[in-house]
């Protein structure tokens, strides 16, 4: 790969179609510097070995045809005056027929540029599989691509951080357990005000339902528990929250494929509902 | 090298043997791909238990009708240029009257045929499409970014068998003969290459829309 000037405005040069301005993001620009081909090639060959046995992973692999008729899904594609670059299929070709074509042996930079592609570029919203004339599940495989760049530690600062937070915490943005029982006391304090008597019940046994919201919720947005708090209230739900941690819903490691993570969150809320015997899980989004 | 074509052993080699590996091969290699991708797809937690066969057959029924998809009705060039090719390349095979005279003077069977004129016509929309196809992944943006020599490789791999066949109908070009014995190479290439490369896309099909159509249909949604 040539040498890239930053002069010229664009970061790389493995395609001349592909032009994108340097961005600068901690996650990619630091990490980036630890990385050697030998440990790229390690970490694509042990997700790629996995992703044999996948019959999710190998069926697209060995049907697409290469028409970009799923181009027309992406709203990457249509928002960027239809540049061919953005189409979901050109990002596989860029990242993962790449990675499998050179067997995982490529530069810290050309890596970075897939972690941009994959993290920056695509949302795996999975439309373009509805646009696929053969249902190929195309967001599966940028997010095992997502996967590999997770090992590699290339991911955006700010998602990876919340990441952090959810494996040491189980929720998003770093709150004790303190802080959550305070927030949700404060809130039933302030819906007082509104309702007389109102109650945001914590940790009631055999409640029907258990209200999961967002880290975001409770640290920056806590007029949105007290929306809640009057909703249930008003419509007379038998509802509560968990006192413990594993009640935030908001599950970072599922968009960067840390799959540990992605399955401890889950595995929180599951306890908790467990735990108080709840009859239905109601989640924010 | 004429010579050597109009020899009767290489006739004879095409007209049978020939024939004979090309379906076994297809065939065979067929249902080995389909059962490794389904033993494949059984090895997976996430995949058998969200197959439902009526949303698999919804969703498969659905995207094999024209114009009935919202990608179909976005690219309506492409959608009818697509329909009409993969209908050509499955029914003119089978229901030429060529075909099935050669069929009935091996076996002694024989079924409906297409009329001569109407194969002829279509034999031209399949070489046709296949120009279209090409001239797509030269001239689209989008398309010709994701190609690759084998996509063109295979797009020749269905346009032989039909331009020469046609080639061969008109006695055009080159002596029928040679050009017979070359339709019948090309057509045999064809099923051999099915299982063992990306035209087997054909196979995979049924597969891949009918993981999706679950997928979906499951969430109580739709992938069309």
């Amino acid at each position: 790969m040539a040498e890239v000037s930053v002069k010229e405005g664009v970061e790389t040069r493995d395609w001349i179609e592909l032009k994108r301005k340097p961005v600068a993001d901690i996650g990619f620009d630091e990490t980036v510097k630890n990385l050697t081909t030998e440990k790229i090639e390690k970490v694509v060959n042990a997700v790629l070995n996995i992703g044999k046995n996948a019959a999710r992973f190998m069926a697209p692999l060995e049907t697409c045809i290469h028409c970009a008729l799923c181009s027309t899904a992406c709203h990457w594609y249509l928002s960027h005056d239809k540049d061919p670059t953005y189409a979901p299929v050109a990002k596989v070709k860029m990242t993962l027929w790449e990675l499998i074509k050179r067997k995982g042996k490529v530069s810290p930079e050309f890596m970075k540029q897939v972690a941009r592609i994959v993290f920056c570029e695509c949302n795996l919203c999975r439309r373009c599989s509805m646009y696929c004339p053969f249902g190929l599940d195309i967001a599966y495989q940028l997010g095992m691509v997502r996967r590999i760049c997770f090992i590699l530690g290339l991911v955006p600062q700010n998602i990876l951080d919340q990441t952090h937070s959810l494996s040491a915490t189980l929720n998003q943005l770093w709150l004790t357990q303190g802080d959550w029982i305070d927030t949700m006391q404060w809130q039933e304090e302030e819906v007082r005000a509104e309702i007389k008597n109102v109650r945001i019940p914590i940790d009631k046994e055999g409640a029907d339902v258990m209200w999961c919201p967002l880290g975001t919720e409770p640290k920056v947005a806590t007029y949105h528990i007290a929306r809640t708090a009057k909703i249930m209230n008003v419509a007379g739900i038998d509802w509560t929250v968990s006192a413990q941690d594993g009640w935030d819903s908001a599950n970072m490691g599922m968009f960067i494929r840390d799959m540990e993570t992605m399955q401890r969150v889950v595995r929180g809320i599951y306890d908790n509902a467990m735990r108080l015997k709840i009859k239905r899980v109601v989640l924010t989004e | 090298m004429y010579d050597f074509i109009k020899d009767p052993s290489i006739y004879n080699f095409v007209r049978g043997p020939l024939v004979w590996i090309a379906f076994l091969v297809f065939i065979g290699g067929s249902i080995y791909k389909i059962r490794e991708m389904v033993l494949l797809a059984k090895k997976e937690k996430v995949v058998y238990p969200y197959m439902d066969l009526k949303l698999s057959l919804r969703s498969l029924l659905h995207w094999l009708i024209p114009f009935n998809s919202r990608n179909w009705r976005l690219r309506p060039v492409v959608t009818t240029v697509t329909f009409l090719f993969h209908i050509g390349l499955v029914i003119l095979p089978v229901f030429l009257l060529a075909h099935n005279v050669l069929i009935y003077e091996s076996w002694g069977i024989s079924w409906w045929t297409l009329s001569e004129g109407l194969s002829d016509i279509m034999a031209m929309i399949v070489i046709g499409c296949c120009i279209f196809f090409a001239l797509r992944r030269i001239f689209a943006p989008e398309v010709r970014f994701v190609t690759f020599a084998d996509d063109y490789l295979i797009l020749a791999i269905a346009f032989l068998p039909f331009i020469t066949g046609f080639l061969a109908y008109h006695q055009w070009l080159l002596p029928h003969k040679i050009m017979v014995i070359l339709h019948m190479i090309f057509g045999s290439l064809m099923l051999i290459t099915i299982p063992f490369t990306r035209l087997g896309h054909m196979l995979y099909f049924f597969l891949t829309r009918a993981y999706m159509g679950s997928d979906q249909g499951y969430r109580h949604s739709k992938d069309w």
